[in-house]
């Protein structure tokens, strides 16, 4: 039994609250109810172990309890909620789904489930079937713009959660199609907390249910925290009940750290690291004010080759469904993520596909949008290349503003101000107004018109 | 009839900007002789790319269309465009002309 041990903390915790949804609680009793209910379902519609079964839902209690069926009924579930847009259909072909569970609204006790005419054959899925183990298919966009299907064996990527840690009220920030939504939840549904879940993840919104709920812990994407500075939420919201922020999915900037230390003084901040490939690394930040970070725990090796990131662990992927293995000869996965190395710390500095070369010289895009997002009038950067026949490539700036300011003068202050700070080949040659956000569905960076597979999270 | 005082004035004019940025280095002349890319000028490769971008910049503004000066084909001209501020003005006519009649 694949979750035999959750099956054991939700008897345990039978009264306790497992989700806060609308308002409403839903005790752990509720959940091996519905759990059992959604069993008995595919039972009934004769879904077997080893089928591909597309669960396309938002987070809500309904949507985990079926979840947690198509694991025990060891099918390979691919995960599918509306942050995936229009490449939902994408994302069902690739994974060759056999059974789908189409977009339910959570008030549902019972769905359809859609039978397609394929037959899922990926060798990797036989693999799963052989040993009688239940999957999960995730994706993450690769660097060349192809979605990569990453196929997980989830009797290997759930063994770490059978240990019992803290019990804390959480907000699941991230969804449940990403590896740091996955997290969040198996998390604290091995550890009988209760879940907040939230449909709306603006600033305001997100204040307003750690104020209602009281949640202690809050796992959130560094752009987040940049919008909740900006806009000022924190001010209208009790957020002292606050033990952890930790945060991931994509390079932190200094200055934003900095200044969720002095909203959230009472907070411990932690940088998370994880990746779809691997699962999630145990991770220690050196304090609540620095950006390097212990990473390991059990189960997990790392080391840094040729200044990348690389990675070992007994529940990283079976494979990718459409790509080629990224894993060396003896099993190390390479993450593309650049480090800094200091005794047993490391600091993530950026992507090497984000990585801006100027006439031979290397940029980091985080470094200088640490350092643009310290100037007045900025609301928020993103720094990236572009060709250029002269120096290979140059730095760029794409800028939010709070209050309209010609482009003239906003590039003549960006460029000044960067001079005091940076090299001169660091310093963006070309400042451009963005005409929308500067984040994408996840409350991620966009530097590139699709994004780079997100390494760090949580 | 593309106006070539508009575009000199451009160049003037991303020529400040670049000064201000660099008020340690050389004062550049505001004159169609003056060196700007190759022996005997004060912008480095660095310094180039700059002023372009807010040549570009300022193009874009004026004549309410983008245009980009560093391409294979500005490369690959026997004189490079980017010589002196004459030449650049110059070339940047000839694109503005194509692109009106094209």
């Amino acid at each position: 039994m694949p979750i035999g041990f959750l099956r054991r903390v939700f008897q345990a915790a039978d009264s306790e609250t497992a989700f806060l949804w609308r308002g409403q609680p839903f005790s752990y009793g509720w959940l091996l109810g519905a759990l059992d209910r959604w069993k008995a379902q595919l039972q009934a519609e004769s879904v077997l172990p080893g089928t591909v079964v597309v669960l396309q839902s938002d987070f809500c209690p309904e949507a985990v309890a079926a979840m947690l069926a198509l694991i025990e009924q060891a099918c390979i579930v691919v995960p599918i909620t509306a942050a995936a847009g229009q490449q939902a259909d994408e994302f069902i072909a690739l994974a060759q789904a056999e059974r789908v569970i189409p977009p339910f609204s959570g008030l549902e006790q019972h769905a359809v489930l859609t039978r397609t005419k394929v037959c899922a054959d990926h060798p990797l899925y036989e693999r799963l079937r052989r040993e009688g183990h239940p999957g999960l298919v995730l994706f993450s966009s690769g660097s060349t713009g192809q979605s990569k299907g990453v196929v997980h064996d989830l009797v290997r990527l759930l063994k770490k959660y059978q240990l019992r840690r803290q019990n804390l009220r959480t907000l699941a920030f991230l969804l449940f199609d990403h590896i740091g939504g996955f997290d969040t939840l198996f998390y604290c549904l091995s550890n009988g907390s209760s879940l907040v879940l939230v449909e709306d993840r603006s600033p305001e919104a997100i204040c307003a249910a750690v104020a209602r709920y009281r949640v202690e812990v809050l796992p959130v994407a560094p752009t987040f925290l940049s919008l909740l500075v900006i806009s000022g939420a924190y001010t209208l919201h009790d957020l002292s009940t606050l033990k952890y922020v930790t945060y991931g999915a994509e390079v932190m900037s200094e200055a934003t750290l900095q200044a969720c230390r002095r909203i959230l003084p009472q907070a411990v901040l932690l940088q998370k690291y994880g990746t779809s490939e691997v699962g999630t690394l145990r991770s220690h930040s050196e304090s609540s004010d620095s950006l390097w970070v212990k990473l390991g725990g059990e189960g997990y090796q790392v080391r840094v080759v040729d200044g990348l990131l690389q990675i070992k662990s007994e529940s990283a992927m079976l494979g990718y469904l459409n790509a080629p293995s990224p894993f060396t000869e003896d099993g190390w996965f390479i993450t593309g993520d650049i480090v800094e190395v200091n005794g047993d710390y490391f600091r993530i500095l950026g992507r090497q596909s984000d990585l801006v070369n100027v006439g031979g010289q290397k940029v980091y895009p985080a470094e200088v949008e640490n350092v643009i997002q310290q100037l007045d009038n900025v609301a928020d950067v993103v720094v990236f290349g572009e060709r250029n026949p002269i120096t290979g490539q140059i730095v760029c700036a794409k800028v939010t503003l709070v209050q309209p300011e010609p482009l003239k003068d906003l590039t003549l202050r960006l460029k000044l101000f960067c001079l005091q700070k940076l090299a001169a080949y660091k310093v963006p040659v070309k400042v451009v107004l963005a005409e929308g956000p500067l984040w994408g569905a996840r409350l991620k960076r966009q530097r590139r018109p699709v994004e780079p597979t997100p390494n760090l999270w949580l | 009839m593309i106006n070539r005082e508009r575009i000199e004035r451009i160049i003037h004019s991303a020529l400040d900007e670049w000064q201000q940025l660099n008020p340690d280095g050389a004062k550049v002349a505001k004159v169609p002789g003056t060196v700007l890319f190759g022996e005997g000028s004060t912008l480095d490769s660095l310094g180039l790319v700059t002023l372009i971008a807010a040549v570009e910049r300022e193009i874009a503004q004026e004549f309410d269309r983008p245009l980009t000066l560093v391409s294979e084909k500005a490369m690959s001209q026997r004189t490079s465009p980017f010589r002196t501020v004459a030449t650049l003005t110059d070339y940047i006519a000839s694109l503005l002309e194509e692109d009106s009649h094209g």
